[in-house]
């Protein structure tokens, strides 16, 4: 243990105790950085967890597309520390619950999963598309990784074309 | 009195970027208000990974026309964590003074847009006559006014000179004087308390609870500034300090940016007196290691946070920006509700959005609750139904 990840080690070994196994993958690059992959079943009950413990604000939500899995990245922070708390999914039916009754900022952190990678997020009120636009083809998620950049662009010319 | 709803935006007069307020009004009383985003996205974060990480720089440059550099310096701080790059302590320094730069032009913008709002067109005026002589500073280092492109991955690009050095201090100096004035004005002039004390009202625990970022929650006294927690270029070497206020009010907004000012001031001169020496820059390989990182940086307007993954190409695998209007967002609808309409408009400039955001025409029946969405084809119907009944007839 490093004096200057004391703060950092001595958290992972709280959640450890507390959620064993459904953690895994911690890693502590440097102070006031931790990387961790959990257990989509433990998520609500560990930010829940988190929240008690002065980790208030959930700076963002970054999807991502690994090939074989999808996920969402949760950035949790006290204002000096962030955890980046990783949650995969599989590609044909990914789901993920909402962590809106933890924090209520998730709102449109959450939309952007649906809108970008097409992770349907359980809990997720029903509302406007955030931020693609409306009229967007329905169905294509661009910041999936088998979207490729020409023929998105194709498909969105050909589309206001035939519309004017 | 029944209650009514008023859409103001995407396109408002007093609206400077395309964003949509729902407000339900009692009366001249908002009762409810919901904000409606997303009307101009560009995709970014998906071009992002059809370029190489310098091309990005340029790309994410483009993310904002006032934070341009907070943006790229983000960006620009996660790669550098991946690819462990020690940037030299000139090429700190000078990211510092470009990033204060554009907080005195951030700030003195917002001062004068502020003032627009609340029909104080002479202060509107003096600032942005004011911001001109920070633009010039902007232009004399980096040669552009905008978008500067001073920053590369492993330092910067132009060095700085004796006589910019000069110049710049004479700048500041005058710059320090107007902003003095401007403190006494923020926080002495009737007509300015008059319209922005106890609007807009975010109190502490609320300001946590929604996580406002940077001058909207310092204002609510929350005290949070990235540059102090976690301290990136050369912030933890200055001598400067936090500024909260303990209002929680529009009023509190404007006193925190003006005196934040003041700090940068203090920060450019302490900078400017001791320039290091050394080349301004280091080579780094075009292919960055696998790898993840996690940058913090303070905007002007809170904080901004930049996600880069690195697959071991010269392309990076994802991006993702987190601009700090999105986190102030969250807060504004809690400041609207019990507020008067006339006040909105302040209320809404007070977080200082910065957005990019297409929107479709929301109806919202008060009395059944219910909100039906048009899209442009439905609505283009409507519309010629409606003027139909009224005799008039498209063909």
């Amino acid at each position: 243990m490093s004096e200057e990840t004391i703060k950092e080690e001595e958290l992972v070994k709280n959640l450890k105790e507390k959620f064993g196994d459904a953690i895994e993958n911690v890693i502590i690059p440097r102070k006031n950085r931790v990387w961790m992959d959990i257990n989509q079943n433990i998520a609500l009950d560990l930010m829940k967890y988190l929240k008690e413990h002065g980790y208030y604000h959930l700076s963002t939500i970054t999807g991502f597309d690994e090939g074989e899995k999808l996920g969402a990245i949760y950035h949790i922070t006290d204002h000096k520390t962030i955890l980046n708390i990783k949650i995969r999914t599989s590609k044909e039916n990914p789901v993920l619950k909402s962590v809106l009754s933890v924090y209520p900022v998730a709102t449109s952190y959450e939309r952007e999963l649906f809108d970008l990678f097409g992770i349907k997020v359980e809990g997720l009120p029903e509302g406007r598309n955030y931020p693609l636009p409306e009229g967007f083809p329905e169905g294509v998620h661009p910041l999936r990784k088998e979207v490729k950049l020409d023929e998105l662009n194709k498909m969105l010319n050909e589309k206001s074309v035939k519309e004017d | 009195m029944s209650k009514m709803q008023i859409p103001l935006g995407p396109q408002h007069p007093a609206l400077k970027e395309p964003e949509n307020f729902m407000l339900v009004l009692d009366g001249e009383q908002i009762v409810d208000a919901t904000v409606n985003l997303g009307y101009n996205h560009r995709g970014i974060e998906k071009a992002a990974e059809n370029r190489n990480y310098i091309q990005d720089i340029y790309l994410i440059e483009r993310v904002c026309g006032i934070c341009s550099h907070s943006h790229v310096s983000c960006y620009i701080g996660a790669v550098e964590e991946i690819a462990k790059v020690e940037v030299p302590a000139i090429a700190k320094a000078l990211r510092t003074i470009v990033a204060e730069l554009e907080r005195i032009h951030s700030h003195l913008l917002w001062l004068g847009v502020a003032a627009f709002e609340l029909g104080y067109d002479t202060l509107f005026m003096y600032t942005w006559r004011d911001r001109e002589q920070v633009l010039d500073c902007l232009e004399l280092l980096s040669g552009n006014r905008v978008h500067y492109g001073m920053n590369t991955i492993g330092g910067v690009r132009r060095d700085i000179t004796k006589e910019q050095v000069d110049e710049i201090s004479k700048k500041i100096k005058y710059l320090k004087e107007r902003t003095s004035y401007y403190v006494n004005v923020v926080t002495e002039e009737p007509t300015f308390l008059a319209r922005t004390q106890n609007v807009g009202k975010l109190p502490k625990d609320v300001a946590l609870e929604l996580n406002a970022v940077g001058p909207t929650a310092r204002a609510s006294g929350v005290d949070i500034d990235v540059r102090r927690d976690e301290p990136y270029f050369i912030y933890d070497q200055l001598d400067w300090k936090v500024i909260t206020y303990h209002t929680c009010d529009v009023f509190g907004r404007a006193v925190v940016r003006v005196l934040e000012t003041i700090e940068s001031y203090k920060m450019i001169e302490q900078i400017l007196k001791a320039i290091p020496e050394g080349p301004i820059s280091v080579k780094v390989p075009w292919k960055i290691p696998a790898g993840e990182a996690v940058f913090r940086y303070e905007a002007p307007r809170g904080e901004d946070i930049h996600y880069v993954k690195s697959n071991g190409t010269e392309y990076p695998e994802r991006v993702k920006v987190r601009a700090p209007t999105l986190s102030n967002f969250q807060s504004l609808p809690y400041c609207l509700k019990q507020g008067y309409l006339a006040d909105a408009v302040i209320t809404i400039a007070a977080i200082d959005p910065c957005m990019s955001c297409t929107d479709r025409a929301v109806v919202y029946d008060i009395n059944k609750g219910e909100r039906k969405t048009f899209d442009q084809e439905e609505l283009r119907k409507y519309s010629i139904e409606f003027y139909k009944k009224k005799g008039i007839s498209f063909k």
